[in-house]
């Protein structure tokens, strides 16, 4: 489920442009950490967490 | 389908963006891993006290970052320096610490007080906004700006006065205004 948190519906895309964080920190920056942000969400997830969230899964159907 | 199988499964679905935001804040993945199991835990814990329809991501975030900050006081110290450059340079003046040029984003973060990484991130990074991010810090908007102020001045210092060119970037900016909103979209999980 994505979802834009900085416009709301109805407001056009133009009027809530998020130009503040791009004012403060220059392109290749910005740029840079967004790159290295989605390198990581790209990794597939390990195990260990799907092992968990089935344990819980599990927990929450038994009770 | 109850709603806590949506809760799980909405949880699930930002995994990725939390375990993205976890080594972004402590560099090393395994601990960031553990911190995302602990965030997950806690998070199906307290679930009642999420509101559905309200900013999950947000929420979780919030969760992390504050497992983190407690690990950082349980251990009393943090770890600015992983590769101790800036303790074999003890004698050294805070100019010639200034030219580390480091190459590695994510070894650069590691030197910012976690106050600035964590702002940076956020805002840059994630995909929040200025307003949520001040809630996930529990800090006023005005703090989170000046925070980033900081963080982007110390890591230009950091990676050098040639990283625009390292990385390809054009110094005058010319991505259009629609071509700037899909690029800080892509970034948000």
């Amino acid at each position: 489920m994505i979802m834009n948190e900085k416009t709301k519906p109805g407001e056009s895309v133009a009027a809530t442009a998020p130009a503040t964080p791009a004012e403060q920190v220059p392109d290749w920056l910005g740029n840079r950490l967004r790159r290295m942000f989605t390198d990581v969400m790209e990794e597939p997830v390990p195990d260990d967490f799907k092992a968990l969230l089935q344990q819980l899964e599990d927990k929450e159907r038994g009770a | 389908m109850n709603a806590r199988d949506i809760f799980l499964e909405q949880v699930t679905a930002l995994l990725p963006a939390l375990r993205a935001f976890g080594r972004s804040l402590c560099g090393d993945p395994a601990r960031a891993d553990d911190l995302v199991q602990d965030t997950v835990l806690k998070a199906w814990t307290n679930r009642e006290q999420f509101q559905s329809g309200s900013n999950l991501k947000a929420w979780l975030f919030t969760i992390l970052r504050n497992c983190y900050y407690s690990e950082l006081r349980h251990r009393k110290f943090e770890i600015e320096d992983p590769d101790g450059v800036c303790a074999a340079q003890v004698a050294i003046s805070p100019d010639h610490d200034a030219k580390l040029h480091l190459r590695d984003l994510s070894r650069a973060l590691q030197h910012l007080p976690p106050d600035q990484r964590e702002a940076l991130i956020l805002v840059c990074a994630t995909g929040l906004s200025y307003e949520e991010a001040a809630d996930v810090c529990q800090v006023a908007v005005g703090t989170i700006k000046s925070r980033i102020a900081r963080a982007r001045d110390r890591l230009v210092e950091l990676l050098g006065e040639d990283a625009a060119q390292v990385t390809g970037a054009i110094p005058v900016p010319t991505m259009t205004d629609s071509e700037q909103i899909s690029t800080q979209r892509s970034g948000v999980s």
